[in-house]
């Protein structure tokens, strides 16, 4: 299920308890004349007008072939290319190429040329990861695991489908090996205009406890929304995005070769150096500080600012929607932190003293769960400096509510958090953040304002009012 | 931790209206739920005059810990931060940074929760940005110390019957797991690593050990075990993962000796460094 890496000295899986066998796989679905290769998209609609029939049998057949391909990139020889996940989305790429333009070429045909050219002409290697079956339903699927990505893909195909009226996954961009980027939309259909949550994950390869808690945030939404009123009103003003995995291409090389690297995978210097910081690619005071032109370095902020297509996807998007964004929260591990803006300068947000307020009632809030410390600051402050990051670039285009939580440990462990943590972390996190959620909310939609006037606030209602009179 | 919000948002940011702040800062005294929630700042916070750069303190029990950890030579008895408690710093002319602090400390190892915490107080001196701090320090027990000895024979016990696994390993695996059969290695290791640790630490840099990537030997025939392996440490404010080769000699109650080498990972500094502890008996050759 898992390989183990080593740095330097080779690969040796440690001996492990073999996994369960794999359950057999659904029935094919409706449209297909047997069982597909790879996880199909979630259709638009019943086989009418959904695009689950992709291709024409001759292609398929090509395709089973070379169903799994490991591809070497020159410099990269443990590049594991999972060719699967590209397929399963014509449904939502329309007929927009790679840079998202209205081309001649469909997409699919684009990607699929693309891959088939690159992994044709390059020697085939085993790929050395058995991950887990790819046909698990959702109710089986374990929230306290780690899952590399082709579950997490099939993982989101399954609950767009599951809870169709409320859950959507939608196309974000590519990431630099190609691989298609998906975010999922969780919004009650209804006529008032929304405010939008958008929490991403995973932007540092090695930090798997944050994939695992936007998954596990998914899932606690979704499963409480119908009955837990203080989810369920939630969902009457905002729509959350959530990303759950920004570095794909990292990610699935810290399953595949080194559980340690936490940059993207690109190219750089004619392939000898390879990743950027995805988290110093930003174009907020981009490579001033806390971060390195040399590609070499662990935080190598890019070639330029948002040089990286994963960060171009993400700021695009944010960047599109940024009169509805209120919150944007970006998950790390690890420190136990909950991080204000800026990294880039010791100055403050202008609404810095509420973001703090609402960051320590949140790190109470996580307290009370498990009895563990989390402490609150501003990333100069309390980390150290950095330039680039998404938290300050998301700040400075306006969004008001915008946190880096570093999830646990506190260094026991760090990044290689015990499968048996999961659980614990993401129910304190959780807590932490249903708290600036509460805020957030009341702060927009003051509901329920009976109880919401305190002395205190009175008291500050006329002190600003008499501030302003001088 | 800021300082509590005395003052509401001014109107024009920047512009000073001493009548304004002065009845603000008489109603805040007076109305006391004024106040930001949460604790007041704590020793070394931001925006607190006189206080020490924020992070110093931390960083200097840090490196005490990881000295204590090192000198105590006990692999049970592993200790790693819990709070600052207060403290002072003293910056003389040469940069040379002096830090007096009390802090609480507990026991290392997910798996103890008892809670217990042991209070500490030490001077820490870093030399301008030079690694290897000067380290007093002293805590009080978090356990009687024939428990400590006790448990450190029976993981010397576990550690002479345990043949290891040679060559690349990855301890914990990618899932975070150790197993229970393996962990006096682990323990071992981070003693070790305690030392490395110890002399890499500056008032910026901070490590923590992140995975045991090989073992290059373990041998356990003679009285002390003898342990060579390879770790990969992580440097937190560079984000950098260091690999450093160490090799121990340890008997229970007896000093640890250990010797070590990290690789730099393109920088020109590489590092290495060597203790003895004179009480133990001679060792086999070190051939690296």
């Amino acid at each position: 299920m898992q390989l183990d890496v080593t740095r330097k000295l080779g690969r040796r899986p440690t001996p492990r308890p073999l996994p369960q066998p794999p359950p057999p796989p659904p029935p094919p679905p409706r449209g297909l004349a047997g069982p597909a290769p790879f996880p199909l998209p979630q259709g638009r609609t019943g086989p009418a007008t959904g695009h689950r029939v992709l291709l024409a049998p001759s292609l398929r057949v090509i395709l089973r072939g070379l169903k799994a391909p490991p591809k070497a990139r020159p410099g990269n020889p443990e590049q594991v290319f999972q060719a699967r996940p590209l397929l399963a989305q014509q449904h939502v790429l329309g007929d927009r190429n790679l840079e998202g333009k209205q081309a001649s070429e469909p997409l699919l045909v684009t990607a699929l040329r693309t891959w088939m050219e690159k992994s044709l002409a390059q020697p085939r290697r085993e790929v050395v990861e058995e991950t887990g079956s790819p046909w698990q339903s959702l109710d089986t699927y374990s929230y306290t695991r780690y899952h590399p990505m082709e579950e997490i893909y099939q993982w989101m195909i399954q609950i767009s489908e599951k809870y169709a009226g409320v859950a959507t996954q939608h196309f974000l961009g590519m990431t630099y090996e190609t691989r298609p980027m998906y975010y999922l939309k969780i919004s009650q259909p209804s006529d008032n205009p929304k405010k939008i949550i958008w929490m991403d994950c995973g932007i540092h390869a090695r930090e798997w406890i944050a994939p695992a808690f936007c998954q596990w945030f998914v899932k606690e939404i979704l499963q409480n929304y119908k009955d837990n009123p203080r989810i369920g009103r939630f969902l009457r003003n905002l729509d959350f995005y959530v990303l759950p995995v920004l570095n794909i291409d990292g990610y699935i090389y810290t399953w595949t070769t080194d559980r340690l690297w936490r940059k993207s995978r690109s190219s750089h210097n004619n392939g000898t150096c390879f990743g950027t910081d995805l988290n110093r690619n930003f174009n907020v005071s981009w490579c001033s500080i806390g971060a390195s032109k040399n590609c070499q370095d662990i935080t190598f902020c890019g070639s330029g600012p948002v040089s990286e297509p994963e960060t171009k996807a993400v700021s695009s998007f944010v960047e599109s929607k940024k009169e509805s964004i209120v919150c944007f929260l970006t998950m790390h591990s690890y420190g136990q932190l909950i991080l204000t803006p800026y990294g880039y300068t010791k100055n403050k947000s202008s609404n810095h003293e509420e973001l703090i307020q609402v960051g320590q009632k949140a790190a109470n809030a996580l307290k009370k769960k498990h009895g563990t410390n989390y402490r609150v600051g501003s990333s100069a402050d309390i980390l150290y400096a950095t330039s680039g990051s998404s938290r300050d670039w998301a700040r400075d285009i306006g969004i008001p509510f915008s946190y880096t939580f570093e999830l646990r440990d506190n260094g026991t462990y760090g990044f290689i958090l015990p499968a048996a943590q999961i659980q614990a972390t993401c129910e304190e996190t959780m807590e932490a953040v249903l708290s600036v959620l509460d805020d957030v909310y009341e702060k927009y939609w003051n509901s329920d304002s009976a109880d919401k006037v305190t002395p205190a606030t009175v008291v500050l209602g006329l002190l600003v009012s008499l501030v302003s009179i001088f | 931790m800021p300082p509590a919000a005395s003052t509401p948002p001014a109107p024009r940011p920047g512009v000073p209206r001493p009548a304004a702040l002065l009845l603000a800062l008489a109603l805040s005294l007076a109305v006391p739920g004024l106040r930001a929630a949460g604790p007041g700042p704590g020793p070394g916070s931001p925006g607190v005059p006189g206080a020490p750069p924020p992070g110093l303190l931390r960083q200097a029990a840090r490196a005490a810990l990881h000295f204590l950890n090192f000198r105590a030579g006990s692999p049970s008895g592993l200790r790693v931060l819990a709070a600052v408690l207060r403290g002072r710093a003293a910056v003389d002319a040469r940069r040379t940074c002096r830090v007096d602090l009390e802090f609480t400390a507990e026991r290392y190892g997910p798996e103890v929760a008892d809670g217990r915490l042991g209070r500490c107080s030490a001077r820490v001196v870093f030399r301008h940005q030079k690694p290897r701090p000067a380290v007093n320090v002293t805590c009080t027990r978090f356990m009687e110390t024939s428990r400590r000895r006790r448990e450190d024979f029976l993981l010397y016990k576990r550690a002479k019957r345990l043949r290891a696994p040679l060559g690349a390993t990855s301890i914990p695996d990618s899932h975070g797991w150790i197993d229970p059969s393996l962990r006096p290695i682990w323990d071992l290791a981070l003693l070790g690593s305690s030392y490395v640790m110890w002399e890499r630490t500056t008032q910026t840099l901070q490590y923590y050990m992140a995975q045991l990537s090989s073992v290059n030997q373990w041998k356990t025939n003679e009285d002390a075990i003898d342990f060579d392996y390879t770790v990969l440490l992580h440097e937190f404010s560079t984000q950098e993962i260091i690999p450093c080769r160490i090799h121990l000699v340890w008997y229970p109650g007896k000093p640890l000796k250990v010797k070590y080498h990290c690789q730099e990972l393109h920088t020109a500094q590489e590092g290495s460094g060597t203790e003895e502890g004179s009480a133990v008996a001679p060792t086999q050759p070190n051939n690296f």
